[in-house]
């Protein structure tokens, strides 16, 4: 039984006057994969967000690993260390394929030599061995995505969170993020992909997380919901 | 046309010469120049940085003191400064008035809101993926904005030659606080204004002449240094 990485409490979030995220209860369990899916405006984006640490609920409370976000600066650089959003059109950083890789791991302190084993590797599961002295800004859409996959790989995070990944990519791109987070979630990272694909859960073999009008909602039938409440006991993640 | 040419002519011939006066301007001009877009950019890149990125009140007041910086008269910065380095000033004892530090500190000072004003506009206008992308992959505050600068270094290049071309073109601030002393505090500029009302054209088109290959010169070893990076 998994407990939960992440505990949300009547958390609301806005743009102006506009509710974007309204949610009551939900936890969100460790070491598992989870499609975070619905419509267009849903508010998916935006909880990726909150989830990420990098913009605060208005109300509400969040727990990460069971202890409660206070979204003071110095604790939330902390968290980010601990979980890295991958944003749907991801930003490389001028230079080579090497640096942005190796952003992450200088921010975290480690030395050049060690970062240079784990850039070669983190290039190596997403495809792209030997691209490290290629400049970032000159590969194809494709290629860009799963240069910024393996920047934030080689954080080795705690929480991966995916913002579309797979939209707008090659059939063979896609292809390598699904087998790549199934096994990234099956060696114990918690992985939350939030896609307009409501089939992606089930080929995936993923819990789902149904948003609508920002609010948990059941995904349309025939899909499997397994929206995860503390009311609902027998489907919560954390029972 | 004739007083042109011949005064063309005497211009070449004293640079090629060497003149000592030309020589001495043309370095006094350099010098003040450079150390004042370094003080400048030391002042203005940060305020710039921080003008663009936070949140404070009367901002936009702020940004609109610096647009209104930017067109400040040089005479006038001169003038402030003049007041404050003269004998009776509050620093009058430091005894920087007639010197190169003078006019280093106004220049500086001319320089600075250009300087910050480009910076300004090269933050706002970068892309706004940079800070939530350095942020989430686990960077610090300033290791974001360290990759931020980083990440707009062609527009700060740009800041940093506008406010060159700013300093060494003006003429008030080196007049009033260098007092275009010979050999010594005489800029470019000063030497132009001065031979020129003294009747001595060809000195001043010599130096003008100098001016413009300086300036154009600055100019395009920063934009190459640029266009080579940015490929």
């Amino acid at each position: 039984m998994n407990v939960a990485k992440y505990n949300l409490s009547s958390v609301r979030a806005s743009y102006g006057k506009t509710l974007a995220v309204a949610i009551d209860d939900l936890s969100i369990a460790a070491g598992e994969l989870h499609v975070l899916t619905g419509p267009n405006g849903s508010g998916k984006s935006t909880l990726l967000g909150i989830l990420a640490f990098l913009n605060k609920q208005d109300k509400g409370e969040i727990r990460f690993d069971g202890v409660p976000v206070n979204w003071t600066r110095k604790e939330c650089a902390l968290l980010r260390q601990r979980v890295t959003l991958l944003h749907q059109h991801p930003y490389l950083f001028s230079g080579s394929v090497a640096g942005n890789v190796a952003f992450g791991l200088a921010a975290r302190g480690i030395g050049k030599e060690q970062a240079r084993n784990v850039i070669r590797e983190s290039l190596e599961k997403v495809g792209l061995a030997g691209f490290e002295s290629r400049t970032a800004r000159k590969l194809s859409g494709g290629e860009s995505r799963r240069v910024a996959l393996a920047r934030a790989l080689a954080c080795k995070p705690e929480v991966l969170l995916l913002d579309e990944p797979v939209a707008n990519v090659d059939r063979a791109s896609a292809a390598l993020f699904e087998s790549l987070v199934v096994s990234l979630a099956s060696d114990g990272m918690t992985v939350i992909i939030s896609s307009h694909d409501e089939r992606l859960g089930a080929r995936l073999g993923a819990r789902m997380i149904y948003l609508e009008d920002g609010k948990l909602g059941c995904a349309p039938e025939p899909l499997p919901s397994v929206v995860s409440t503390r009311r609902e006991e027998g489907t919560h993640a954390n029972s | 046309m004739g007083f042109i040419a011949d005064s063309f002519r005497m211009a070449v011939s004293l640079i090629v010469a060497g003149d000592a006066d030309v020589i001495s301007a043309v370095i006094t001009s350099l010098s003040v120049a450079i150390w004042s877009v370094l003080f400048a950019s030391l002042a203005g890149v940060p305020a710039g940085v921080a003008i663009a990125l936070g949140k404070f009140p009367m901002r936009g007041a702020v940004r609109l003191l610096l647009n209104s910086l930017m067109a400040m008269p040089t005479v006038v910065i001169g003038l402030l400064v003049y007041g404050f380095l003269s004998r009776q000033g509050p620093l009058g004892s430091l005894g920087l008035l007639f010197t190169p530090k003078a006019i280093i500190i106004g220049q500086s000072i001319l320089a600075a809101p250009v300087i910050a004003n480009y910076t300004l506009g090269a933050i706002q206008g970068a892309d706004e993926r940079i800070l939530p992308t350095a942020r989430t992959l686990g960077a610090s505050n300033s290791q974001s904005l360290m990759l931020l600068v980083r990440e707009v270094r062609f527009g700060l290049v740009a800041a940093i030659i506008a406010g060159f071309g700013r300093v060494v073109s003006e003429v008030g601030i080196a007049m009033m606080l260098g007092g275009n002393i010979r050999m010594y505090t005489r800029t470019m500029t000063t030497a132009i204004a001065l031979e020129t009302s003294k009747g001595e054209f060809a000195f001043g088109l010599a130096l003008g002449l100098v001016l413009i290959v300086v300036s154009l010169a600055v100019n395009l070893v920063l934009t190459v240094a640029q266009e080579s990076h940015r490929a």
